[in-house]
C-alpha cells in the first residue's frame, strides 16, 4: 500500500501541502480532486520521489520514498504517467516503453519488445509501433506514455492530470483506457479534473483544498447529497467545475 | 655567450610583443570594422555586381584559414606583382581583410534583425534609403552587434597570434624567442598565454560595459 | 610571371597526401573534441558545485588562448615531462583539447535545453543517472546541437592548418613545401585557399543533411 503520513511540502514561502494523510490500499482505484494550486500534482511528485518532503513520509509497500536506497525499490513498484506525456523524442513508440524494462528490469531485448507490442496493440497502436512521438497525436502520445508505464509491471499506476493537455476526443480515448484498467483491478492514484469519469471508475474520492485533505469518502459517499457533495467548498469547486 | 635563465629584460620583451599584438589588433579591428561596414551598406544599396562578389569574397575569407590567407599575401602577392611586402603590412592586409568579412555577416543580420516593415513603413514616410539607414538602422544594428562583435574580437585577437609565423615579432614570436633561448616552455607558454588570456577577458569586459551602455541607452531612446 | 595554375599538377599527388593527413588528423580530433566535450558538458551540468567550476575554468582557458600557443606549450612541454610523441599525436591531442572546449559549450546548451519533464519521466522509471545521461541526455542533446556543433567541426579544419607550424606536413605544410620548390606561392596559396573553402562547404553541406536526417520526423519544431 501506498501511506503518506503528515505530508509536508512549501516552495519558497508558498505553503503547498500542509500535513497529508492519505492511505492506498492495493485493488483502490483513488481519485484526487481539488481546484489548481491545492497541491494534487505536487502529492504525485511527492509520491515518485521528485519533490522532497519537508516533513511526514510516504512509503510504498513500506519502502520510504524519502530514503534512497529506498527509493529505487519503490519507483519499481510505481509508475507515473505525465500530464504533458513526457516521451523520449529521439525514440519510437517501441523504444519508449522498452528503454526501462531493459535497462531497469534487465529483460532481454526480444522480450521487452514483444510485451511493448502486446500492450501497444490492446491500446489501439498496434500499426503505431515504431513511430516517433513527433509523428503522433497527443491522444496517441498519452497512450504510449500509459504503455510506457505499465511495461514496468507496477503495483500502483500514479496518473498526474493525464488528459489535461488533450481535446474531449482524445481524452475519451485515454480514459477509455483507463476505465479498462481499473476493471482489471489496477491499483491508480489518480488526479484528475475529469470530475464524472473519477466518479465511474474510482473507489475512493479525496479532495484537497489549500494544501489539506479535507474530504476522503468512498466515491458513493462522496457524491451523495448529504455526503462531501454538502461541504460548501466541494459543491463550490463541483459546480465550477461542471460549469467548464 | 648563451643566456639560458630570465632575465629582468625578459618582462620589456614580453611588453613589447604584447605592444605589437595589441596594436596590430587594434589597427586591423578598426580598419576591417570601417570596411566590413562598407559592404553590408553596399548590400543594402543592392549594389549590382558588387553586392554578389562581396558576398562571394566574405564566405571564401570566413572558410578558409588565416594563417593560408597570411601565407598568400605575404609570399603569394610579392611573387604575382613583383612587390615589397613587410611582415607588418602583410599582417595588416590580411588580418583586417579577414576582420571585414566577420563584420560583414554581423553587420547584414544586424540590418536584417530590425525588420522590412519598419523599413518599408519608413520608406512610406519619404525618407531616403540613407536616412533610413542613419535614423532608423543603424542605432538599433549597433545595439544588436555589440555582443556578436565582442565575441568576434575576443576571437581575433587571438588571430593575431598567427603573424608570428610570418616573422612578425608579437608576443608569440617573443614566447618563441624565450623558449628558444630558456629551454623552459611550461614557463614561457604559460605566461604567454595568460598574457593572451587576461588581454581576451579585458576585451570581453569592454564589450560587455559597452553593451550595457547602448542598450540602456536604446532604451531609453525608445520610451 | 603570370598566374599560371597548371604548373602545379605534377605536385597534386603530393599535396593529397597532405590533405589525406588533414582528413585523418581532423576525423581524430573530431571524435576527441566530442569525448571531451560530452564529458566536460556532463560535469558543468553536474550538481557538484566543484566539479561544474573545474570545467567552467578548463573551457574558459581554452577558449581564450590563441591555438598556436597551446600547441607550441604541448608541442615543446611534452617532452619536457618526459612525453615522447610525435607532431602529429601532438597536434591531434592539442586540437581535441581546444575543440573539446568548444564542443562542450555547444553540447551544453543543448543539454540545458531538454524539457525537464523528459528527465523526471526517466528517473521514475527508475533509470540509474549513467543510463539517463547515455541514453536520454547525450542522444537529444547531440541531435540539437548537430549544426552548432557542424560549425566547431569547421572551425577545427581551418584550425588544422595551424599545425604546420610544428613541422607536420598536412595540407598548408605540404603546400609550403611546393611553394618554395616550385617558387610560385602565389598559385600554390590561392589554389589552398579555394580547396579550404570548398572543403568546409562539402562539410557544412553534409552537416545539414545529418541535421535533417536525424531530426526529420523525430523532432520536429514543438508546436
Amino acid at each position: 500500500m501506498i501511506r503518506a503520513r503528515g505530508v509536508r511540502k512549501s516552495f519558497g514561502s508558498a505553503i503547498v501541502l500542509d500535513g497529508i494523510d492519505l492511505d492506498v490500499e492495493s485493488g483502490e482505484v483513488v481519485s484526487i480532486l481539488g481546484s489548481s494550486g491545492s497541491g494534487k500534482s505536487t502529492l504525485i511528485r511527492c509520491m515518485n520521489g521528485l519533490e522532497k518532503l519537508d516533513a511526514g513520509s510516504i512509503t510504498i509497500d513500506d519502502f520510504d520514498v524519502s530514503r534512497p536506497k529506498d527509493l529505487a525499490e519503490a519507483r519499481k513498484r510505481s509508475a507515473t504517467v505525465f500530464q504533458l506525456f513526457n516521451l523520449y523524442p529521439h525514440m519510437t513508440a517501441v523504444q519508449n516503453i522498452t528503454l526501462a524494462p531493459i535497462q531497469v528490469l534487465k529483460r532481454s531485448r526480444a522480450e521487452a519488445e514483444a510485451a511493448a507490442r502486446t500492450l501497444l496493440d490492446s491500446v489501439g497502436l498496434g500499426a503505431r509501433a515504431d513511430a516517433y512521438p513527433a509523428q503522433l497525436s497527443g491522444g496517441q502520445r498519452q497512450r504510449v506514455g500509459i504503455c510506457r508505464a505499465l511495461a514496468m509491471n507496477p503495483r500502483y499506476l500514479l496518473l498526474d492530470e493525464i488528459t489535461s493537455a488533450l481535446d474531449p476526443e482524445m481524452t475519451a480515448e485515454v480514459l477509455n483506457i483507463l476505465a479498462q484498467l481499473a476493471k482489471n483491478g489496477t491499483t491508480m492514484v489518480f488526479v484528475t479534473h475529469e470530475i464524472e469519469f473519477a466518479r465511474t471508475i474510482s473507489s475512493r474520492i479525496v479532495f484537497l483544498d489549500k494544501g489539506q485533505l479535507v474530504v476522503d469518502l468512498p466515491t458513493e459517499e462522496f457524491f451523495a447529497a448529504d455526503g462531501g457533495m454538502a461541504r460548501p467548498r466541494i459543491s463550490q469547486f463541483l459546480s465550477k467545475m461542471r460549469k467548464d | 655567450m648563451r643566456y639560458t635563465s630570465f632575465t629582468p629584460y625578459d618582462f620589456v620583451l614580453l611588453a613589447q610583443g604584447l605592444g605589437v599584438s595589441l596594436a596590430l589588433f587594434l589597427a586591423t579591428s578598426l580598419i576591417g570594422l570601417v570596411i566590413g561596414t562598407i559592404w553590408a551598406v553596399i548590400r543594402f544599396y543592392r549594389v549590382p555586381v558588387l553586392t554578389p562578389f562581396i558576398a562571394f569574397l566574405a564566405e571564401l575569407l570566413k572558410n578558409s584559414p588565416v594563417l593560408v590567407q597570411l601565407f598568400l599575401v605575404f609570399f603569394g602577392l610579392p611573387a604575382l606583382l613583383k612587390i615589397n611586402v613587410t611582415p607588418v603590412e602583410a599582417a595588416v592586409i590580411t588580418l583586417s581583410g579577414n576582420t571585414a568579412a566577420f563584420i560583414y555577416v554581423i553587420a547584414v543580420s544586424a540590418i536584417e534583425s530590425i525588420g522590412r516593415d519598419q523599413i518599408e513603413s519608413a520608406r512610406v514616410f519619404g525618407l531616403s534609403r540613407w536616412q533610413v539607414l542613419h535614423h532608423i538602422i543603424a542605432p538599433q544594428a549597433m545595439a544588436f552587434a555589440v555582443g556578436p562583435l565582442t565575441g568576434l574580437l575576443v576571437n581575433q585577437l587571438q588571430v593575431t597570434s598567427l603573424i608570428s609565423v610570418i616573422g612578425v615579432v608579437d608576443l608569440t614570436k617573443i614566447g618563441n624567442i624565450l623558449n628558444l633561448r630558456t629551454l623552459k616552455p611550461f614557463i614561457v607558454w604559460t605566461i604567454v598565454g595568460g598574457l593572451y588570456y587576461v588581454t581576451a577577458k579585458l576585451v570581453a569586459l569592454g564589450g560587455a560595459m559597452l553593451e550595457k551602455r547602448l542598450r540602456a541607452h536604446t532604451a531609453w531612446k525608445g520610451l | 610571371m603570370p598566374f599560371d595554375v597548371t604548373i602545379l599538377a605534377p605536385h597534386v599527388p603530393f599535396l593529397l597526401k597532405g590533405a589525406l593527413l588533414t582528413a585523418e588528423a581532423c576525423a581524430l580530433a573530431l571524435v576527441g573534441s566530442l569525448i571531451i566535450g560530452l564529458l566536460v558538458a556532463a560535469l558543468r551540468t553536474s550538481s557538484s558545485p566543484l566539479l561544474s567550476r573545474a570545467a567552467f575554468v578548463y573551457v574558459d582557458l581554452f577558449r581564450n588562448i590563441p591555438f598556436i600557443v597551446q600547441l607550441f606549450f604541448f608541442f615543446y612541454g611534452l617532452p619536457e615531462i618526459g612525453i615522447y610523441v610525435d607532431a602529429f599525436t601532438t597536434g591531434v591531442i592539442a586540437l581535441s583539447i581546444a575543440g573539446g572546449a568548444f564542443s562542450s559549450d555547444v553540447i551544453r546548451s543543448g543539454i540545458l535545453a531538454i524539457d525537464t519533464g523528459i528527465i523526471e519521466a526517466a528517473e521514475v522509471s527508475g533509470l540509474s543517472k549513467p543510463v539517463i545521461f547515455r541514453k536520454i541526455v547525450m542522444p537529444i542533446a547531440l541531435r540539437t546541437s548537430i549544426r552548432p556543433l557542424g560549425s566547431v567541426f569547421i572551425n577545427l579544419v581551418l584550425t588544422s592548418s595551424i599545425l604546420s607550424t610544428i613541422t607536420l606536413n598536412e595540407l598548408t605544410g605540404s603546400a609550403k613545401i611546393v611553394a618554395s620548390d616550385t617558387f610560385r606561392p602565389f598559385e600554390v596559396y590561392a589554389v589552398l585557399l579555394i580547396a579550404y573553402a570548398s572543403l568546409t562547404y562539402l562539410v557544412s553541406l553534409a552537416i545539414g543533411v545529418l541535421h535533417r536526417r536525424l531530426n526529420r520526423d523525430r523532432m520536429p519544431e514543438v508546436a
